[in-house]
């Protein structure tokens, strides 16, 4: 028995060196090379649809889906997968603190965010549509995003803080709950007990114009949807796109911000 | 087992003359370990150089530490407020189940209360918790969701501290409980002052290891919106980007709370055991 044991660990040892450190193969060119990868994208996301697109029939066996960007990065660094598809301004920030990536030229689709409701609560859609059309026309959205833009993608990420936020505390007109997923500065970051990011402000300004307290739930992006359509919250705002599929069970508001969905790989693994 | 494990892996030490076969493979999986921790870059001077720098940005900056302590309280709070509930449900069903055995004429109740150890104790906590808060408070809007956990915890933990209720009285000798009845005290008196105080010094080891296992299974509060001890420290790996630091701070955290609710029980059981050598 103990004979048997210890043939079958040491031969596992070995199977599992030969699989674990198995030489790196030849380089990334273009984002044809991904059809054939290792790829990830967190659960729930536009990118996981893309990398669906991208690999095909072998989506089952390449493709890993993580709850955070986190996570996959994290996996992507540690030499588990070869690229993560997410959203261009994450990724940016990514490869701003952390050391050994890289953005691949091509952009895999160009996209907008929007904010999701619970199918038929046109109401708030309205509500929110004509809020969203204020801030647009007098540029306080730009200023904004302009201004995480700066603190994320530039120096000095520190210099934005929650309490500046004003989240419209004891407002007459109840409560406006937005559900979003704090992992994903510059849009939604949680810092403290409190959150900042580009929809924060944004929906904290919404919430103005509707004479409500904005409330924030923080939960995973692939409960959000879920979270919606049985009022929990009352919308979404979480860097959403706006995709066919979401539309049949989600309504929308206006586009508030463009975006891409990158590839994110390891810098010694991409060759342009 | 805990005493056992040792026991048997004292006599292999000791025992023979040299090491023997087991010892080499253990010793062979070490340095294999010890590889994998050395092929990741575990032992160069770059991992450690910033090492102080990065615990810095990941729990002083800012006071980010305060995060791991909201996060500490939400889980004790949930943990704490599920035993209650896990106590209070787990008596109930297990009377029932006792009585039901005892000759009380509560068939339909019995069921219910089969019925629900079978379904809770079937279903992953974590899908208990998810059905819980989309489905049945679905509507319930302005409850607090640390509430909505406390319940779908406590409950859970109810169907397994029934059974351990259950196993601890029938654990006692059935010449007790007829021993009482036939000095004239009552099926409910017997019960209480003679079978429940001696099934009692039996279960709280179980129990007190049934509420170890629920602090960490609250991990999974993440799902439904809870910033507990695990989703704080994936808040912080949001906010500076790093992996491993904020997950093994949270790991350490968890560990010594474990540790000194093993010691708590420990000490219990030498105090429920004395004089009883």
């Amino acid at each position: 028995m103990k004979k048997f044991f210890a043939f079958f660990t040491v031969l596992f040892l070995f199977a599992f060196c030969a699989c674990a450190f198995a030489d790196e193969e030849a380089k990334l060119k273009s984002v044809n090379d991904l059809k054939t990868q290792k790829l990830a994208a967190q659960r729930g996301t536009t990118g996981q649809y893309i990398a669906e697109d991208l690999l095909g029939d072998n989506k089952n066996l390449l493709l890993t889906t993580y709850e955070k960007y986190v996570d996959a990065v994290a996996a992507l660094r540690q030499r588990k997968i070869r690229a993560v598809i997410m959203d261009e301004m994450p990724a940016r920030r990514f490869l701003n603190e952390v050391e050994g990536l890289a953005i691949m030229d091509e952009v895999l689709s160009e996209e907008s965010y929007a904010i999701g409701f619970r199918k038929g609560n046109t109401e708030l859609v309205e509500a929110v549509n004509k809020a969203l059309a204020e801030i647009k026309a007098d540029g306080s959205l730009d200023k904004i995003i302009g201004k995480y833009f700066e603190a994320f993608l530039g120096d000095g990420s520190s210099s934005i803080k929650p309490e500046d936020i004003d989240f419209n505390k004891g407002a007459k007109g109840g409560t406006l709950v937005v559900g979003t997923e704090a992992g994903f500065a510059p849009y939604e970051l949680k810092v403290g007990s409190s959150f900042i990011g580009i929809d924060i402000e944004m929906c904290a300004l919404i919430a103005k114009k509707l004479d409500k307290e904005l409330v924030i739930e923080n939960m995973n992006f692939d409960a959000l949807p879920m979270a919606v359509s049985t009022n929990k919250v009352d919308m979404i705002c979480a860097g959403m796109t706006v995709t066919e599929e979401r539309k049949e069970n989600m309504d929308f508001s206006d586009n508030y911000v463009n975006a891409k969905q990158i590839a994110l790989v390891r810098a010694g693994d991409y060759e342009k | 087992m805990r005493n056992n494990f040792f026991n048997k892996h004292d006599a292999c030490l000791t025992s023979r003359q040299g090491a023997g076969r087991g010892d080499i493979v253990l010793g062979l999986f070490g340095l294999f370990l010890l590889y994998l921790l050395y092929s990741s870059g575990f032992f160069t001077a770059a991992a450690w150089q910033d090492f102080n720098r990065r615990f810095y940005q990941n729990f002083i900056k800012d006071q980010r530490y305060m995060m791991l302590v909201d996060g500490l309280k939400a889980t004790l709070f949930m943990t704490s407020g599920a035993t209650l509930i896990g106590l209070t449900v787990g008596l109930i069903l297990s009377v029932i189940r006792v009585a039901y055995k005892g000759g009380a004429k509560i068939p339909l109740l019995n069921k219910l209360a089969n019925t629900y150890i079978t379904v809770l104790r079937g279903t992953p906590a974590m899908v208990q918790l998810l059905i819980w808060n989309f489905t049945i408070f679905a509507s319930a809007r302005n409850l607090n969701t640390q509430y909505i956990a406390i319940l779908a915890f406590g409950l859970n933990s109810g169907a397994y501290v029934a059974e351990i209720f259950r196993g601890g009285i029938e654990s006692i000798d059935p010449g007790q409980m007829e021993a009482s009845r036939s000095l004239g005290l009552s099926y409910g008196d017997s019960m209480r002052f003679v079978v429940l105080p001696q099934a009692l010094r039996n279960v709280i080891p179980m129990l007190f290891n049934e509420f170890i296992a629920m602090l960490k299974e609250t991990s999974v509060a993440g799902y439904i919106g809870i910033d507990d001890l695990t989703r704080a420290g994936q808040n912080i790996q949001a906010l500076t980007l790093e992996h491993s630091q904020p997950l093994i701070m949270v790991a350490i955290i968890y560990l010594v709370i474990v540790l000194f609710l093993t010691h708590v029980v420990r000490k219990l059981e030498e105090w429920l055991s004395r004089g009883r050598r």
